[in-house]
């Protein structure tokens, strides 16, 4: 990239993408954070009330972070490196946790786990207590651990096959090559992992809220404060310790990975094969990924026969009566205002994440940490404090003639702009600067350097941003409570209602409807990118 | 995300309205001599889903005014959300859930006082002096109990008060609302206070010796209803009407009593201040308060009625049929941090 002084459009780029950010990241959120004034922060500190749930929420962080991130990392490895079988098949399992609103499969957590379960009284004649943190660690492994996968098989992925081989050939085994080539060079990635997935269980609400009983943490404390006692100013001063805690965690990766480059990809496309692994470790791999396909399996099976019977798990007749519920009517809307909203917040928020990732990573100016650190910033703030701040700053007179619909559509697309970024960055970092610097060379502007150049090369990071940004769309209850209308409702917000009025079948019958939804649209949009974006990433 | 189809059926809607009122098809519904309401109101309602639905259709059919209803069930988050608007209010009506909710937002100046005529039968305790907010039902805390459980584990006997529930044998048996999580929990502490003449100590007491016997503090009041249909624990603590609905669709299953010296809420209509239509904002304020919007309220939920001549549910306690604790509301409201630190510290949690 040259310099900004000598492109003004590359000047311009910047200022529009930092403009954009201030205006739809932290602008709403100071609203959120000036809420309670100096007095209402003294005496919020004064109460101690969040003592206790800043402490469980370090604990629970530190504890499904660290299982979250080691069950990605061996997914990720066996579907990129392993020779097992069935990867089509573990790739769909494994998207499937990151479709669903988390507080129906919690509670179908405990229906299938719980003192009653069906698995565990039913097959087992157990009556284990779920609630607390032992259940919620077990249920956020499993709810986040795609995260971690997602981007770690990006990285695993993009790690050039011939230094392996290279590493093969002097002798190496496939133990060593794994642990001095494959692990260091996927570092960048890693890092971005950890970081990600400990930011969003940090501020996961519906598992600890469903799950964890009277281990209270920052996210259920804020929402309870909101939703059981209408009291937003303390909400919003808890918040404000969530967002401390993120970016500290922030710094701590900062200063983890340094500034150090991880280039492995020098061009040309490499074809080679990576190294072969034995047989006995492929069968591990699949052996893991099976039983961890199994769980999930086992959750969303319990979801689409609660949708398909009477009364699930008390009266096990078999209806389609939840399923006309959710046709009947304007009952479906909601589904298709899910689907609206989320493709083109996707689609947006994917190239913004690159292209902003990139103006970061390759730029030379002051204040790219900055702009790094806001970037991050929303993968910390809860939904339902992104959602308040949205409305805090945008329910104006003046742009009541925009769709609300819109607002929804922003909100998702700055919400979910980190993981997007995160896998740009991560990306950019193992690719020869001498790549785009080629181009430049030869007369090309920074821009088309990008385009040309960068974009392709990118395509598993612009996927892991769209992927990421589309499901957490689907799914999201607490980003949209604030900002639907009666016309924009979305899916979440229906089942949330049916869920409250213990409606669990056409709840369930919602959720498989919406999950089933996410499911054929990201499948046509893989056939549809075919072809044109390097959709290898996490393939292999 | 269509907003042109929204208008054309509204002015669809609103033409066949005024039809309806120029044949004189809508039967008055407001006893006053002001002018007619029409148009649309915007309702941000804690209700139940089945409630909403027919509730508001009987209004429209009533008084002509069209409804556009945003719901969800948890009234924390509609007061929050009316909080947050108040730079141009989106909503004209905030229905549903405990007063608690409503009267913050009239102490804000947030909500527009309306006496109206249909509420000066309406008992004092059960409304806002000066008409910020109108109570118009009213929800009593019972107790839900799974009768196979009861009947192998508990020996049958249900709780005649709650003092009853400290029996060793309802050890981890019982599933309280969380009270830092949930309303109905903290209502549930708050009723042992008043129960013990507020003292704190008495009531502390109580809820460190009921601890053992509780399985699980639930996330949700319906959650625990959920949990107890499926036999997760033998009983709970709950809000009585919640409980019938649930009964109603698998009888046998579990069974409704309502323990003396209990809490109960009452449920608030108010007009936000800002409205665009204040006539179809008063329209419906007065209709809640009918015999015709008590009785189907009644019916749909399971909830009582603050007006004397609304039958209650078939099953369903009033006010005057059980025992209740004098439930001072605003103390309740002013020590609630506290409260659920003292407790927190009395079980140690």
């Amino acid at each position: 990239m040259r310099s900004l002084q000598r492109e003004p459009a590359l000047l311009l780029a910047l200022l529009a993408v930092t403009a954009l950010v201030l205006l739809f990241v932290v602008y709403p959120q100071l609203q959120v954070v000036l809420t309670p004034g100096p007095g209402g922060y003294v005496q919020f500190l004064e109460e101690g009330t969040w003592v206790g749930p800043l402490r469980n929420s370090i604990q629970l962080t530190l504890l499904s972070t660290t299982t979250a991130v080691v069950l990605g990392f061996v997914y990720a490895y066996a579907m990129v490196y392993s020779n097992m079988r069935w990867k089509p098949f573990f790739r769909l399992v494994g998207i499937l946790p990151l479709l669903s609103p988390p507080f129906v499969v919690a509670a179908a957590y405990t229906l299938l786990f719980g003192a009653r379960g069906v698995i565990t009284y039913g097959v087992f004649g157990q009556s284990p207590n779920i609630y607390g943190l032992n259940g919620v660690w077990g249920v956020q492994t499993i709810a986040f651990f795609p995260f971690a996968y997602q981007l770690i098989a990006d990285a695993l992925s993009r790690s050039d096959p011939r230094m392996e081989q290279a590493a093969h050939n002097l002798g190496a085994g496939s133990w060593r090559v794994f642990r001095t080539v494959t692990l260091p060079l996927s570092r960048p990635g890693l890092g971005a992992a950890i970081l990600t997935t400990a930011i969003y269980i940090l501020e996961d609400f519906g598992n600890p809220q469903l799950i964890g009983g009277t281990f209270y943490v920052l996210p259920t404390q804020a929402y309870s404060l909101i939703s059981s006692f209408g009291e937003y100013t303390s909400a919003a001063a808890l918040s404000t310790i969530l967002l401390l805690l993120a970016l500290g965690l922030y710094l701590a990766k900062v200063r983890l990975d340094g500034g150090r480059s991880f280039v492995t990809i020098s061009g040309r496309a490499s074809s080679m094969p990576r190294p072969p692994v034995s047989a006995g470790v492929s069968r591990a791999c699949f052996v893991a990924c099976l039983a961890l396909a199994g769980i999930i399996l086992l959750v969303y099976g319990s979801l689409v026969v609660s949708a398909l019977t009477l009364r699930f798990p008390n009266n096990l007749q078999f209806t389609t009566e939840h399923f006309q519920y959710v046709l009947s009517g304007t009952n479906g809307d909601a589904l298709r205002n899910t689907l609206v909203f989320s493709s083109v917040a996707a689609a947006v928020s994917a190239v913004f994440a690159l292209f902003a990732g990139w103006l970061v990573q390759r730029g030379h100016w002051k204040g790219r940490q900055a702009l790094d650190l806001l970037l991050i910033l929303p993968a910390a703030i809860p939904g339902i404090f992104f959602g308040l701040g949205y409305l805090l700053a945008f329910n104006q007179r003046w742009l009541d003639f925009v769709d609300r619909g819109w607002l929804i559509i922003i909100a998702f697309i700055f919400w979910n702009i980190p993981v997007g970024y995160q896998a740009a960055v991560a990306g950019l970092r193992q690719i020869d600067r001498s790549i785009d610097e080629a181009a430049t060379s030869l007369g090309a502007s920074s821009l088309r350097g990008f385009r040309d150049v960068v974009l392709p090369m990118l395509g598993g990071s612009l996927r892991v941003g769209f992927v990421t940004t589309f499901v957490r769309a689907v799914t999201t209850l607490s980003l949209v409570i604030f900002l639907f209308t009666p016309p924009t409702t979305v899916a979440t917000i229906r089942i949330y209602q049916l869920v409250g009025d213990l409606n669990w079948g056409a709840a369930t019958a919602y959720t498989v409807s919406d999950i089933g939804m996410a499911i054929i649209a990201l499948l046509i949009f893989a056939v549809l990118a075919r072809g044109r974006i390097a959709l290898g990433a996490a393939r292999a | 995300m269509t907003p042109e189809l929204d208008r054309r059926r509204f002015l669809q809607l609103a033409g066949a309205t005024a039809l309806i009122a120029a044949c004189g098809g809508a039967p008055a519904a407001t006893a006053s001599t002001a002018p007619k309401a029409t148009g649309r109101i915007s309702i941000y309602s804690a209700l139940n889903e089945t409630t909403n639905n027919q509730l508001f259709a009987a209004f429209t059919k009533a008084t002509g005014v069209e409804v556009s209803a945003l719901p969800l069930a948890a009234a924390g988050d509609l007061q929050t959300k009316i909080t947050a608007e108040k730079n141009n209010p989106q909503a004209d009506i905030f229905v549903g859930g405990s007063s608690e909710f409503h009267d913050p937002l009239g102490k804000q100046g947030l909500l527009e006082a309306y006496q109206s005529p249909n509420a000066k039968d309406v008992q004092a305790q059960f409304k806002e002096a000066s008409g910020l907010w109108t109570g118009w039902y009213t929800g009593i805390f019972g107790f839900i109990s799974n009768t196979s459980r009861l009947n192998a584990d508990i020996g049958g006997k249900k709780p005649a008060t709650w003092d009853d529930l400290l029996d060793p044998v309802w050890k981890q048996r019982l599933i309280l609302p969380d009270p830092i999580k949930t309303g109905g929990g903290y209502i549930f502490i708050a009723t042992q206070i008043f129960r013990f003449g507020k003292d704190e100590t008495k009531a502390m007491d109580f809820m460190k010796k009921l601890h053992p016997n509780i399985l699980s503090y639930g996330p949700t009041s319906p959650g625990v209803i959920t949990s107890i249909t499926n036999g997760e624990a033998a009983g709970a603590p709950n809000w009585s009407h919640d409980i019938l609905t649930e009964k109603a669709k698998d009888p046998t299953r579990i069974d409704l009593t309502v323990p003396t010296d209990t809490g109960f809420e009452v449920g608030a209509v108010s007009i936000v201040k800002g409205t665009k239509n204040p006539l179809g904002a008063q329209a419906f304020v007065d209709w809640v308060l009918t015999k015709e919007a008590g009785d189907l309220n009644t019916k749909l939920s399971n909830r009582g009625s603050v007006r004397t001549d609304v039958a209650p549910a078939p099953g369903a306690p009033t006010l005057t049929s059980v025992k209740l604790v004098n439930y001072d509301r605003q103390w309740a409201t002013d020590n609630k941090t506290r409260i659920q630190k003292l407790w927190q510290a009395a079980v140690g949690l």
